[in-house]
């Protein structure tokens, strides 16, 4: 394959990786490459090396006092198939599941999908909804940024040159007396594997024994440059009981937090109903109860 | 009493019954054989039926069967690529490397439209490790290519008029530098206007591609009164429906390797007509046609993408190999595959049908739009063969078809499985339904209505169908299999967001080429009998997956007696048979199957003398059989095939025959699209139960059921296989293949955005097989490539309608495509009237 790529870097570390990227500037790191490698081959993006993360030892899945530790290195299958993961934070299994497909998913890695920065990346809006914070780590040490606060836009992150995801922390739930959690992931896409979300959402409600929702996050992806929370929708909703208005007016707010455009793929129009339609349905589980 | 087909399971068709009207006709059929081809060599069809799977056979040399042999016919021995396919030991062109080889890449017009003002190869020269750069001044031949007209030039010199057109081809120690040369390429191109929709192309004053004109042809089917039969409509439907194209998606892209041997040249090529590569490299360096040969390379897929469309990238690598002295291979990347190769044409189909009050059809009229591309291409051929579909297995008796072949800036129209066919059928199935939900009527009773049947069986073409005409049998058997009666009672509720519907689509399907390419259609094959006993076999039609291996492997082990594993088919080449026309139109097994049935019946007026002396019987009481040659009827009077062999080759008797085969000639009248466009017909029904999501337009292909008239089972596997693969196929370009374009740019030529089905995607299939005593190739053999295809998208379609009570007049079925036709329907369509 035709692939631009000067040098190959397998360091044995994290130190030595981040040294490596502090010291070789155009440097990129890459851990399954299911996107990189594409990206690399098309030109759209360019590295004259590549720091191989692959021995650094950034996979695996841990408590911590804070929630569920998620290493950057480990991969969709590994979350998908995790109990802890499936039973705290059913949205983000289901999502690491429907990432390409079954090859991909064991290829693809956490950190990766992030870094990526694509407007539909599908575990992003899983994450949003649980409130993820990302650690990353630079030479000169480390620092956690709030998930929303990682993304510039289409492809782009915050991330300095010389940073490195090193892993994502999920803060448990603490679910009071009576209250239920209600927690979706959705894909939509033209075929069953194997495909690009044309709009995906995730949705975690806690709702109250009398109906009344106390927190509420929505997340859509391929709905804007970035994958974005519902914010005005979500104040909307909470600390209200669903009704059949506040549900119609649901629809209509959350085509403010959206900002879809026309692609190959499917027009901003599709989109718009798509978000309506994921948005409903969510909502009419939150009401069933 | 009729003789029943030696099969090696029970006819699953058989294993249920019927509901509805009693099927008859296949029956009656059965009882009065009609022999309607008039080829002598056809064979008498061998004996008994058993319904066990065979088995190793090891033949007992002292005594010979006892029993006989019914051969492997019907059976499902193992296809004799399946082994080194699925260990990955084939030897596809990538695979393919010579000493001293070089890379070939092409430099491509990035724009549609435009004047050349003048090519600039000097930065490519300067590559390092580019060896040669070739533009159309350096072609020793002439500069074109095109299997029928002469409108396309290898290399483009005045005139770009596609996104793809060649204006300079290179060759490199690498295919890095070669591709990276390409690019180097420089153009002064000049813009012009170009024209991207068919139907604007056809209009007065609109940009033109070729000084001609925008319409290249304009194809005819006129029969009957059409002004009286309007009079007598009681419902009449108009439509107009947009069906898009599609990409072969073969997993192989397109290749080739060109070895210059002196004043000759060697193509090894990923394709379906190594001939039509003959053709073109002989013309384009300027080559008898005996200097030229070509080998068809183990072909990963072609489904018509590699009919004509090879001998492009074969004559550009040849030209590299000829002006270079070194051999050259040249390998797409799938972008530039997607982008440049031929596809599916894009079609806009009108119609205006009338049916009387009973919903019996009172006429039918066509205007088909097809977009060419740049050049012609195959478009007429294409053309042709919708022309005479447009109205399926139907009795209509008043006709009036036209279909127009449309130049425009757009991708380039070629062959693809069905070949104008689904096209038209997706539009006949939609108006058949439409007219039904008119009068009331269930799609199943309309069909049954107007169906062709013993007494009913003149085409729109005033041909009077040979044979029995199983269009009702198929009908009644797919339908029952796909539990259509009740269907809509059943129905479930739609608590899980989806909507369930079922749709019926018959084809029609003239088997082998149209009455137009008469010329095209006669095959060749060689048959060599070793001293061993074993065989081998060369015929001019190609393996692209479909089985045809498999095929000729089959009927040459039944008409030998022998075992299949001891019949090696080779590869074909140019120089070891003759020109069989292209590996197209489901003519594979048919047209290899009638030569090779004539070089077998030529070998045995040598090979009975022979056997009789050893049996001590007259040659004419010689039967082959379970690998021996025995007295007819005498079953411990045998000696094994493979001491006839060896007494043969003992005395030096030829053990080498050629076959030969062309169907009869026949009348047709272009002018008017009356007469005999094919030898006969192959029929079959398709029935699709869909689940769609209506708000998110979502549609999820459920099951298929399929009922063929397959004429004969020639190998059970590759039969069924070729059923469930056209299924697939075709619910990808009924559902998610979409090729957008820009100013005749693809939007997304790649497979994350060129949306093929994956196995996930894959429905249950649902496989009923008839056989049949009519007209056919080798035992009564019909094609099956195609009618496994045409009536799918259809199917869907209808029932994704059926499922949301409204009708989709676009293909593919995308789900942005479902929610635009829901239009104010979908329950959230007031969002986008939201102030933001």
């Amino acid at each position: 394959m035709d692939l631009p790529i000067n040098t190959v870097l397998r360091p044995a570390s994290l130190a030595e990786a981040l040294k490596l990227l502090a010291e070789r500037p155009g440097a990129r790191p890459i851990a399954g490459g299911t996107d990189l490698v594409v990206q690399l081959r098309d030109g759209r993006r360019h590295a004259d090396v590549l720091v191989d993360l692959a021995k650094v030892g950034l996979a695996g899945i841990r408590d911590s006092e804070r929630g569920l530790v998620i290493g950057a290195g480990t991969s969709m299958d590994a979350i998908a198939a995790h109990p802890g993961v499936r039973s705290r934070f059913p949205a983000l299994a289901a999502a690491a599941a429907r990432v390409g497909a079954w090859p991909i998913q064991c290829r693809a890695t956490l950190g990766g999908n992030l870094g990526n920065a694509s407007p539909a990346a599908d575990t992003v809006p899983a994450l949003l909804v649980a409130g993820a914070a990302v650690t990353i780590a630079s030479a000169r040490g480390q620092r956690q940024l709030p998930l929303e606060e990682l993304f510039a836009g289409p492809g782009r992150t915050h991330l300095k040159p010389n940073e490195l995801i090193v892993s994502v922390l999920l803060p448990s739930v603490r679910l009071g007396q009576g209250r239920r959690l209600v927690e979706r992931f959705v894909k939509v896409g033209p075929r069953q594997e194997q495909i690009i979300s044309v709009v995906c959402m995730a949705g975690r409600a806690i709702v109250a024994a009398d109906g009344r929702i106390e927190l509420v996050r929505l997340a859509f992806g391929s709905v804007a440059p970035t994958p974005v929370r519902a914010r005005a929708t979500e104040r909307l909703l909470e600390r209200k009981v669903l009704d059949g208005s506040l549900r119609h007016e649901a629809l209509a707010v959350v085509q403010e937090d959206v900002k879809p455009i026309d692609d190959v793929r499917a027009p901003a129009s599709y989109r718009r109903l798509a978000v309506a339609t994921l948005l409903d349905r969510f909502l009419a589980e939150v009401a069933r109860g | 009493m009729p003789s029943k087909r030696p099969t090696a399971r029970p006819v699953e068709g058989r294993r249920w019954k019927v509901e509805g009207p009693a099927p008859t006709q296949a029956v009656k059929s059965r009882e009065s054989r009609v022999s309607a081809s008039p080829h002598p060599a056809k064979p008498a069809r061998p004996a008994p039926a058993r319904t066990t799977d065979p088995g190793p056979r090891t033949p007992d040399p002292g005594l010979g069967p006892r029993t006989p042999d019914p051969g492997p016919l019907g059976g499902r021995h193992v296809r004799p690529d399946a082994t080194s396919k699925v260990a990955g030991l084939t030897r596809y062109v990538g695979d393919l490397a010579l000493p001293g080889m070089l890379h070939a890449a092409l430099a491509t017009s990035k724009v549609a439209a435009a004047t050349i003002a003048g090519i600039d190869t000097s930065a490519a020269v300067a590559v390092p490790d580019v060896v040669s750069v070739l533009t159309a001044k350096d072609i020793p031949g002439q500069n074109l290519v095109g299997v029928i007209f002469t409108d396309q030039p290898l290399l483009v010199t005045d005139r770009v008029r596609m996104v793809g057109d060649r204006l300079a081809v290179v060759a490199a120690r690498t295919p890095e530098a070669a591709w990276a040369a390409a690019r180097a390429v420089t153009a002064d191109l000049r813009p012009l206007s170009g024209v991207y929709d068919p139907v604007a192309a056809m209009a007065p004053g609109s940009p033109t591609v070729h000084e001609s004109g925008n319409v290249f042809k304009t194809f005819r089917v006129i029969r009957g009164d059409l002004a009286r039969a309007r009079k007598a409509a009681s419902v009449v439907v108009e439509a107009e429906y947009h069906v898009g194209g599609q990409d072969h998606a073969y997993l192989e892209p397109q290749g080739c390797l060109a070895i210059p041997e002196g004043q000759r040249i060697t193509i090894v090529a990923s394709c379906q007509c190594p001939f039509y590569i003959q053709h073109a490299v002989a013309r384009v360096l300027g080559l008898s046609l005996a200097a030229v040969r070509v080998e068809q390379a183990p072909t990963g897929g072609g489904f018509g993408g590699k009919e004509d469309y090879p001998s492009e990238p074969a004559a550009c690598a040849a030209l590299l190999a000829w002006r270079t002295g070194r051999p050259v291979r040249l390998l797409y990347h799938r972008e530039l595959d997607l982008q440049v190769s031929t596809k599916r044409h894009a079609a806009v189909v009108r119609h205006r049908w009338g049916a009387d009050a009973k919903g019996k059809l009172c006429f039918a009229e066509v205007e088909t739009i097809m977009d060419a591309g740049g050049y012609v291409g195959l478009s007429t051929v294409v053309a042709e063969r919708a022309n005479v579909s447009a109205i399926g297995p139907y009795d209509v008796p008043v006709v009036d078809v036209k279909t127009h072949v449309v130049y425009t800036n757009n991708l380039f129209g070629g062959a693809y499985r069905g070949f104008g066919a689904p096209q038209v059928t997706w539009a006949a199935e939609a108006t058949l339904d439409k007219l039904a939900r008119s009068l009331g009527l269930d799609p199943l009773e309309i069909r049954r209505r107007n169906v062709l049947d013993a007494r009913k069986r003149v085409l729109c073409t005033g041909q009077k169908l040979p044979g029995p005409v199983l269009a009702g049998e198929v009908l009644e058997r797919a339908t029952a299999l796909a539990g259509w009666e009740g269907f809509k009672a059943r129905r479930p509720a739609g608590d899980d967001h989806l909507r369930r519907g079922i749709g019926v689509s018959l084809v029609l399907y003239g088997c082998s080429l149209h009455w137009g390419g008469q010329k095209l259609d006669r095959s060749s094959a060689v048959v060599i009998l070793q001293p061993d006993g074993s065989v081998i076999v060369r015929v001019g039609l190609a393996e692209i997956g479909q089985g045809n291996l498999t095929a000729a492997q089959t009927i040459a082990a039944q008409a030998l007696g022998v075992d299949p594993s001891m019949v090696q088919v080779w590869q074909p080449d140019t120089t070891t048979v003759g020109d069989s026309g292209p590996t197209v139109a489901s003519r594979g097994a048919h047209m290899s199957g009638m030569a090779i049935l004539d070089a077998v019946a030529r070998l045995r007026t040598r090979l009975d003398p022979v056997a009789a002396e050893l049996l001590e019987c007259q040659p004419s009481e010689v039967e082959l059989a379970g690998s021996f040659a025995r007295v007819a009827g005498q079953a411990g009077r045998a000696v094994p095939i493979s001491r006839v062999a060896a007494e043969m080759a003992s005395r030096r008797i030829e053990a080498i025959s050629t076959g030969w085969y062309h169907p009869p000639e026949r009348e047709y009248d272009p002018r008017t699209g009356q007469g005999a466009a094919y030898e006969f017909y192959a029929l079959a029904c398709h029935v699709a139960r869909v689940a769609v999501d209506p708000e998110l337009g979502l549609v999820k292909v459920e099951e298929v059921s399929a009922s063929h008239d397959v004429g004969r089972v020639i190998h059970r596997d590759a039969l069924e296989g070729q059923i469930q693969g056209g299924i697939v196929q075709a619910m990808g370009w009924g559902v998610s293949e979409a090729l957008p374009l820009k100013d005749g740019v693809l939007q997304n030529p790649s497979f994350t955005d060129y949306v093929i089905p994956t196995s996930a995607d894959v429905p249950a299939i649902k496989i009923d097989i008839l056989e049949s005593d009519g007209p056919g190739g080798p035992y009564g053999a019909k094609g099956i490539g195609e009618p496994s295809f045409i009536p799918t998208a259809s199917a869907i379609r209808n029932a994704v309608c059926d499922a949301l009570g409204i009708d989709v007049d676009t293909l593919p079925l995308t789900p942005p495509t479902v929610v635009a036709a829901l239009g104010d329907r979908h329950p959230h369509a007031w969002v986008l009237e939201v102030k933001r």
